[in-house]
């Protein structure tokens, strides 16, 4: 029975050992240092996160393995009684440890194929023996990570991103009273005890009366950019909506502020009337009286085109219809800044193109517009840069020329692209 | 701009949601929980109604049948509320909008499902030909008595799954909770299966114990008859001994005398429980319980919904 038991633990050991060794090896492969972490229960999950880009995972599984070696532990030197509740409650715990364990595990090895471009079905190999495939992975020269080091080198912990040209840099400027005035340092978040920027250095002064597009692919941090720019996600900043300090005076500012989120986040089984009004008695003050208020939720109505079916329910409306719903909820409380995630994500070109006329009429009514939307860089510059590049006097008839033919644009967004990149190596040629 | 502009309150928000809730009443389908309740409540009076509050065996068994129906209905009736609209309330959080209005609003218009369940479940028992006890412990009626302990029992029940729905932040993820948490009300009633140890202390985490103590107080369980001892005798009436059959000569003599309820009635006093004891501090004991579970649940409902902005997007 001793005997039995030793040669167990023995086994246990002696895989440990195997699955270490072979850890260290694909650590090593996947470059950086600490590799001696794949010897430390705990840490080794650690260390293969960092590289895999999985720091929550990472965290959990962390977590758990040093769980389940204490459970070993535990086992190891103290004889239960079998027929007790504390047996029975540790034994429970050990499961729930071992089964979570063991997904996680499974995820960071199908992390590990992705990362190595191996094919799914090594995952077979790793149910049966892990430490074997680990070993395979790791001392194979066949098997090399797709990409040495860690994923978004450039947002690595501790490095700042490129600077952008023509990005004045901030800190200790002075800052307009007028307007949106940014000067955000920057926004970080802390993953695995390291810190990891999500923004850097953006200062930028943005006249009443003015209305923004915000371009940038999918992860680029547009939204990012916006949460911190309206106080909701707080970066190391200072913002200024008409001198009034957005961060400082956040519990006042935000009903200055209108926010409209890409999806169309309004109860479908309410009217479209009563939708508006009950976001206007929530954030105007309280002692408007009802008569002015209706009269602006009116307003906004007639603005938005919503005033024909208004008694109908909001889930039978169409896509268009709740864009513009959702905008009249944050347009009604006639905010100084109004911001809009991809208002025209979803919407054919027509649409889209009546929504950004509206938001132009409501830029001109001396608000700030500031609106998300996605696409390439196709210019970077100052209005009358634009008008020039464009060939066009007006932001409607920049946005007409780079809509696509069959949304009634000039369909030349490619072109633009193509010449904005080529303009720009020039002028880095030219630096260079 | 003027400095001091007040905004609507936590009461004036209140009442904004309440007025939505209700108009979504009409417009959503919340309004088929009512007839759902009162299918529910045909069946298992259909089923444990004949005894009920007429034996002990029948009460203990109807009530048990009772609180399950009250459970059922308020976890039914809230635990998607919530997560459904998460995102909703996210946005609207955001906008200016008090977590704790919302929730109160929320609690109100619960509050009269819960109320019109309890009707209804109170009018298919009468219907059913279930017999209400004649007096009351708290009020005049006992069947006020019991009204009041099925909206106390299904109002708890409502707010725990409010609560739930508050935590979790998909209604998949609600809905796969939800059978645990009837499970382990069921589990740990105390009342129908018999626990010992700690898992008779967990009892007190339920609302299924304090709902059964209080529905076979109101009932008058200590009061009614006791049914299987007689009923096990009957079954050994055949029995012969020396050539005679003693049992049912006692039978036959106790029905000639019509005793039989006497006996029963006897039989039951050995039989009592002290947790169904039908006085009004236990009958209050029972309600405050309830309550204070209730109060729990309203708490973290709020705490956990106020943590809202931490989603990720």
């Amino acid at each position: 029975m001793i005997q039995q038991e030793v040669i167990n633990n023995l086994n246990i050991l002696l895989e440990w050992t195997l699955f270490s060794i072979a850890l260290q090896r694909v650590l090593r492969k996947m470059g950086g240092e600490k590799t001696w972490m794949a010897y430390v229960p705990g840490l080794r999950y650690l260390a293969l996160s960092e590289r895999l880009d999985m720091a929550k995972d990472g965290v959990v599984c962390a977590v758990l393995d040093v769980l389940s070696v204490l459970s070993v532990l535990l086992n190891l030197t103290v004889a239960f009684n079998v027929e007790s509740r504390l047996a029975l409650a540790v034994s429970l715990a050990e499961l729930v440890v071992v089964i979570a364990l063991y997904v996680y595990r499974i995820r960071f090895f199908l992390a590990l194929i992705r990362a190595f471009d191996m094919k799914k079905r090594w995952i077979i190999l790793w149910l049966i023996a892990e430490w074997l495939a680990l070993m395979i992975i790791g001392f194979s020269k066949k098997y090399q990570p797709v990409a040495a080091g860690k994923i978004h080198e450039d947002w690595e912990a501790g490095t700042a991103p490129a600077e952008i040209p023509g990005v004045r840099s901030p800190g200790g400027r002075v800052m307009s009273n007028t307007g949106l005035s940014v000067d955000l340092r920057e926004r970080t978040v802390k993953e695995l005890f390291e810190k990891r920027y999500l923004l850097k250095d953006i200062a930028l002064d943005i006249p009443n009366g003015s209305l923004v597009l915000l371009l940038g692919g999918s992860g680029a941090g547009k939204t990012t950019f916006v949460n911190a720019l309206i106080g909701y996600e707080k970066a190391d900043a200072t913002v200024l909506l008409n001198g009034a300090d957005v961060y400082k005076d956040y519990d006042r500012m935000k009903y200055r502020i209108g926010f409209v989120p890409q999806q169309n986040l309004i109860r479908g089984n309410d009217t479209v009337q009563h939708t508006v009004t009950d976001a206007a008695e929530l954030r105007l003050p309280a002692e408007m009286p009802n008569a002015v208020r209706d009269e602006k939720v009116g307003e906004v109505m007639d603005l938005l085109g919503l005033t024909a079916g208004a008694d109908g329910l909001v889930c039978k409306k169409s896509g268009g219809q709740l864009r513009r719903i959702s905008i009249a909820m944050e347009l009604v409380t006639d905010p100084e800044l109004f911001v809009l995630d991809e208002p025209d994500s979803g919407l054919d070109g027509v649409i889209a193109r009546e929504i950004f006329t509206k938001l132009r009429g409501i830029a001109d009514e001396g608000k700030i517009v500031i609106v998300i939307t996605h696409g390439r860089l196709a210019f970077y510059g100052s209005p009358q840069e634009a008008r020039d590049f464009f060939g066009k006097d007006t932001m409607e008839g920049i946005v007409m020329s780079v809509n696509r033919r069959e949304e009634g644009g000039e369909g030349l967004a490619d072109e633009c692209i193509e010449r904005y990149a080529n303009m720009t190596a020039e002028k880095e040629g030219v630096r260079a | 701009m003027n400095e001091n502009i007040k905004h609507k309150g936590r009461i004036g928000q209140t009442f904004i949601y309440l007025g939505k809730l209700l108009r979504m009443f009409v417009y959503q389908s919340d309004w088929k929980v009512l007839p759902m309740g009162a299918i529910i409540a045909s069946v298992v009076t259909f089923v444990v109604g004949a005894n009920l509050f007429i034996t002990q065996e029948g009460t203990l068994m109807g009530a048990f049948a009772l609180v399950c129906v009250c459970i059922w209905n308020g976890f039914f009736n809230s635990i998607q509320v919530v997560c459904r609209e998460r995102g909703i309330v996210k946005r609207e959080h955001r906008s200016g909008m008090h977590v704790s209005s919302y929730i109160m609003a929320q609690m109100i218009y619960q509050f009269m499902l819960c109320l019109a369940q309890t009707v209804i479940t109170l009018v298919i028992c009468n219907l059913s030909g279930v017999k209400f006890p004649q007096q009351g412990i708290i009020t005049a009626s006992g069947m006020f008595d019991l009204g009041i302990t099925l909206l106390l029992i299904t109002f708890a029940a409502d707010m725990m799954a409010l609560m739930v729905s508050s935590i979790v932040r998909t209604t998949t993820t609600a809905m796969t909770v939800m059978p645990f948490l009837l499970i382990f009300q069921l589990v740990f009633s105390g009342g129908f299966f018999q626990l010992a140890g700690f898992a008779k202390k967990i009892t007190v985490l339920t609302i299924s114990r304090w709902g059964l103590d209080s529905l076979c107080a109101v009932g008058r369980y200590n009061e009614l008859k006791m049914v299987t001892l007689w009923n096990t005798i009957f079954k050994f009436k055949d029995i012969e001994f020396e050539g005679t059959k003693p049992l049912l000569d006692v039978i036959l003599q106790i029905q000639e005398q019509g005793k039989v309820d006497d006996i029963l009635y006897w039989s039951g006093t050995y039989n009592t429980r002290d947790a169904f004891v039908s006085t009004a501090e236990n009958v209050l004991k029972n309600w405050g319980a309830i309550a204070l579970l209730t109060f729990i649940f309203i708490v973290v409902a709020i705490i956990a919904l106020k943590l809202i902005d931490r989603d990720k997007r």
